[in-house]
């Protein structure tokens, strides 16, 4: 095609000053601040609970893992996204790239995070409680648990055990660092290269984000049925790590919207946030809605066809007992709401309304989580009942998020918020749809 | 409709996306507003420039899709419920997970057909001739690698010489007569 003989009439300017601006620390205070308030929540409803059932300290730990969950979807989600845009190229992804830089270096927040589960881990996990054949004998002797629950510990433990926890864990995280620190630190030295080197760094990033991709894929479901599913020892599913791959698509991609439009409220996003490139991603976040619920729904049609008492129980503990209730609001709040909301164009080019449908989707898949997590366990598995300790579910993930959210945004605010010694920036400086 | 003749419009031929915009959006700025433009792919500038207005393809769409699924849903129903039931390893007659699957199907199925389809009737599609085929820069260039801005004899400004001169001024490659 032709150049545009007069392109000085409309082109945009980059402003010099790329930093970040500085109301990202204005959020960082705010994030501390509210993380502080629903820390001291979470403790005074762990004594309440603890007093009132005894469950207290325990609901603290499985809400826990529910925001260690939440905010480790949006660090490697973040890792994972950014390796898919460098993969698949796009205007997108150059507008995304430093905030999703920054999402993958909140991965030490997460480590210490996760430590808690491993350190407490056997009061999450029956495989963590019951590390022998003869423990779980005794225990099944005593009723404490079912014959179905000794057979599948006593199968399932040279892959469930303390040590496995641990040492897959450590492992999953060496990997996820790794990724972290080797695309952080070439981005800055391709940034300070000269332009002409251009196409050998699309390539490098190419070459390491391909294999990363696949090796995140995997790491990422052993953890999920690690952390998750495990806490169920009798259930499994091999849809589970792609459920979560898809999970944290839709948080991330919610997540990174929400970044987006409010950094566009100064510059340097005022100029490089575009209507097309904002429509686009709300189309991705819109895929990954649609996949979520393709794939939840898949798992649920198969296990209900097959109906057989291994495999159905998972179902009938979260559907039972009141649970009905809270997978009727997740169909509307994970999916009917973002769904019918996103199908809207004009939704997606509004700045103000693509906000809050995706801040919706950002509780939607810690509610979503809610509703896997807690069923898992004795007291809650076919009786949702009210307690101070279910309160912690608020608290704790709220608190964890606050806390992560304060270190993003000090990871945010360390680099400029526009790679510059990119092809795709002149593109994103053009006016819109001339190369539609 | 009796056959029209005479002029169907004054057609610009342009290089470049950008100066067809430009010329696009200053001729409705000067009140025009029988004209097009036709460019080889989707130009939503130039879309704007003319005065782009809503249509009705994404309520086609939705109306179909809607129909679909429930059509869908529904013929399940009636085939399981009352029209031939069958006991299936013992679930209820009514088994709504079963039919998601297929009603979900036709929901696309619709959706798409209706798009497409609502889409070519609102355009006014298939039409067997247009008259600006009769240029032959227009034949040649539409589909390729040519932008073209017509202004159209039904549009009250219109007047050959004078209208000539005007789309002159925007330094076309060339700015031809079209008759119907």
């Amino acid at each position: 095609m032709a150049h545009d003989t007069n392109p000085a009439s409309h082109a945009k300017q980059l402003p010099a000053d790329l930093a970040a601006p500085a109301f990202v620390d204005a959020w960082k205070t705010r994030a501390l601040v509210a993380g502080t308030v629903f820390a001291a929540i979470a403790v005074i409803l762990g004594f309440l609970g603890q007093s009132q059932d005894g469950l207290g300290w325990d609901h603290l730990l499985r809400a826990w893992t529910l925001g260690t969950l939440w905010t480790w979807g949006l660090a490697v989600g973040g890792l994972a996204l950014l390796m898919v845009q460098y993969c698949s190229g796009g205007k997108w992804g150059l507008l995304l790239r430093r905030p999703l830089e920054a999402l993958s270096r909140t991965l030490p927040v997460i480590f210490v995070y996760w430590l808690v589960i491993a350190i407490f881990m056997n009061r999450l996990y029956l495989w963590a409680q019951y590390t022998t054949a003869s423990d779980t004998a005794t225990a099944l002797k005593n009723g404490v648990i079912s014959e179905i629950q000794a057979h599948c510990l006593n199968f399932k433990r040279p892959m469930l055990n303390p040590a496995a926890f641990v040492w897959v864990g450590l492992l999953c995280f060496a990997i996820w660092f790794f990724y972290t620190w080797r695309l952080n630190s070439l981005a800055l030295t391709r940034e300070a290269d000269r332009p002409g080197n251009t196409p050998y760094w699309i390539k490098k990033f190419e070459n390491i984000s391909g294999p990363g991709i696949l090796i995140y894929s995997i790491t990422m479901t052993a953890c999920a049925i690690y952390w998750v599913m495990s806490m169920d020892v009798t259930w499994f599913s091999s849809v589970y790590g792609l459920l979560f791959l898809v999970g944290q698509g839709y948080l991330v991609l919610a997540f990174s919207i929400i970044v987006a439009i409010s950094l566009s409220k100064a510059e340097p996003f005022k100029t490089i946030l575009r209507q097309t490139e904002q429509h686009d991603l709300g189309k991705l976040a819109f895929a990954f809605v649609m996949l979520n619920i393709y794939l939840n729904f898949g798992q649920f049609l198969i296990i209900w066809s097959g109906n057989l008492p291994g495999e159905i129980n998972w179902y009938l503990d979260r559907i039972r007992g009141n649970w009905g209730v809270i997978i009727t609001l997740d169909f509307l709040f994970h999916w009917v709401i973002p769904f019918s909301m996103l199908l809207s164009r004009d939704l997606k080019r509004n700045k103000k309304r693509l906000l809050r449908v995706c801040q919706w989707m950002v509780f939607a898949r810690a509610f979503d989580m809610f509703w896997l997590i807690e069923p898992n366990f004795k007291d809650a598995a076919r009786n949702l009942h009210f307690s101070w300790g279910i309160l912690e579910y608020i608290a704790v993930p709220a608190a964890l998020f606050s806390f992560w959210l304060a270190y993003f945004c000090i990871c945010l605010g360390r680099r400029p918020l526009v790679q510059v010694n990119d092809p795709h920036l002149q593109e994103i400086l053009e006016p819109e749809h001339v190369n539609a | 409709m009796p056959a029209r003749e005479g002029t169907y419009g004054l057609l610009a031929e342009f290089e470049t996306p950008g100066d067809l915009v430009r010329a696009a959006r200053q001729a409705r700025q000067d009140g025009w507003r029988r004209m097009d433009c036709y460019t080889p792919y989707p130009v939503e500038e130039a879309a704007e420039a003319i005065g782009f207005h809503r249509n009705k393809v994404p309520l086609v769409t939705l109306i179909g899709g809607l129909m679909g699924g429930a059509a869908m849903f529904l013929l399940e129903v009636w085939i399981t419920v009352l029209a031939y039931p069958l006991n299936i390893a013992g679930r209820p007659m009514y088994s709504w997970p079963a039919f998601i699957v297929p009603a979900y199907e036709w929901t696309i199925l619709f959706a798409g057909l209706s798009a497409a389809f609502g889409m070519l009737a609102l355009n006014g599609l298939p039409a067997l001739y247009h008259p600006l085929f009769n240029a032959p820069n227009f034949r040649d260039g539409a589909t390729t690698d040519k932008f073209f801005l017509c202004l159209e004899a039904l549009d009250p400004k219109f007047d050959r010489a004078q209208t000539r001169a005007y789309l002159e001024a925007f330094k076309p490659t060339s700015v031809v007569e079209v008759d119907y």
